[in-house]
């Protein structure tokens, strides 16, 4: 979902540094990110922690000159019931999303003050974040913190310039989703939501770029849901609740 | 977004300047009423009084704006999208649910959970419905109505939300 977000601003003229904790994956996605036409640089960095944010903010600058967009979306979410969830696990998926978006907005907020100049952050949220996801509790706590902490860190940075928004996401099949692991493919997922597709990844990628242009200057502190209506309810009636645990496919009812 | 809404025909009731220039601008051509892709409903915000203060024909008043209109407008459209077979755009623009007065928080909570409820029960029909609840009257506003209504946001459907941090 970064690499369609990085497309959307590489479409829309921007210079773009591509973050990844593999540098190898940063290249590949830097490589189609450059076929567009745009100067792109690829570099690895642990978003947990401040200092290889900060000197991965410094080689970014250094390549392609001072950073005026941020775009948060490290972040992870698998199938697994809530008392599977070792310690390592919970730290990994909530440290990388929650406190990775803090950091890195904080580091970003904190270069643009210091040049006195205005800024936009777009964060990939999620549209479970109203309802709960059973069968993923570490992501279902991680993507609220993002969705709640963009709201205060644009009341904060308001005075600065800074805009911050957020995307709650709904389904966008990519490579690595997941649920593309079925045989059958995300097909027979389509039908469960109202709008009876799944996403097409662009339009993620859009919406996000689109909330840091000057098109959109006067927004801040918004989740957007994009969801195709998938996170609402359909009907007083409900299919027969069956605790995650005994689920046939899993955690999350299908893989 | 120059070209967005190209062959789009839009209906917009109420008055916002930056909606109306922004989708003009996109390439929407403006229609008062027959045929339409797009239907944009404008309230304008009600006076502030304290609930005690508020006349039963003031409060009617604002609850048909907020509300009855808008449900109203919005059947017919759908039912004229489904008539010919092809989807359409919803939009509601109107004030923050608590930045006004009782009668403004009635009916900005009510199209909230309407705009939720219509935006699934038409999403077969490709009938999109999403509001937009602001006291931003500039630019942003027209833009983001233009990317709502546009192709460009057909996986938005049943959402609602601000533009400001006090929004």
């Amino acid at each position: 979902m970064g690499l369609a977000m990085a497309k959307a601003f590489a479409q829309g003229g921007a210079k773009v540094a591509v973050m990844g904790r593999s540098l190898e994956r940063a290249r590949d996605g830097a490589a189609e990110i450059a076929a567009l036409g745009v100067p792109v640089h690829a570099m690895s960095c642990d978003v947990r922690l401040p200092e290889a944010v900060a000197a991965a903010f410094d080689e970014a600058e250094e390549a392609l000159g001072p950073v005026g967009l941020l775009a948060n979306n490290a972040g992870a979410n698998f199938p697994v019931l809530a008392e599977n969830i070792s310690a390592n696990a919970w730290a990994a998926v909530t440290r990388i999303a929650i406190d990775g978006t803090f950091l890195c907005s904080a580091e970003f907020a904190r270069r643009r003050i210091a040049r006195g100049e205005g800024g936009a952050i777009v964060v990939n949220s999620a549209q479970y974040i109203w309802t709960g996801f059973p069968g993923d509790a570490h992501s279902a706590a991680a993507k609220t913190a993002q969705a709640t902490m963009t709201k205060k860190l644009a009341a904060d940075w308001a005075p600065h310039g800074i805009r911050v928004n957020a995307v709650a996401a709904g389904f966008f099949p990519h490579a690595d989703s997941v649920s593309g692991r079925r045989d059958e493919g995300i097909e027979p997922l389509q039908g469960m939501i109202p709008a009876g597709r799944t996403g097409s990844i662009w339009e993620f990628g859009w919406l996000s770029a689109m909330t840091c242009t000057p098109l959109f200057g006067g927004m801040t502190g918004q989740v957007i849901v994009q969801d195709g209506g998938e996170s609402l309810r359909r009907s007083l009636i409900m299919p027969d609740f069956i605790p995650p645990r005994e689920r046939a496919d899993g955690p999350w009812g299908w893989q | 977004m120059s070209g967005w809404l190209t062959g789009k025909r839009a209906c917009i009731e109420g008055d916002s300047p930056a909606i109306r220039s922004a989708l003009e601008a996109a390439g929407a051509g403006l229609v008062d009423g027959g045929d339409r892709d797009i239907w944009v409903h404008v309230a304008p915000p009600p006076a502030v009084k304290a609930a005690h203060e508020i006349t039963h024909a003031e409060w009617r008043a604002s609850l048909d704006t907020g509300l009855d209109r808008r449900f109203l407008g919005a059947k017919d459209f759908a039912e004229q999208c489904r008539a010919r077979g092809r989807g359409g755009a919803i939009l509601f623009v109107g004030a923050p649910e608590q930045a006004l007065g009782t009668d403004q928080a009635a009916a900005a909570g009510a199209l909230g959970n309407l705009t939720k409820t219509l935006g699934v029960e038409w999403a077969r029909d490709g009938v999109r419905v999403n509001s937009i609840l602001t006291r931003d009257t500039g630019d942003t506003l027209g833009h983001l109505a233009a990317y709502l209504v546009s192709d460009y946001a057909a996986y938005v459907t049943g959402a609602v939300m601000g533009i400001a941090l006090d929004d």
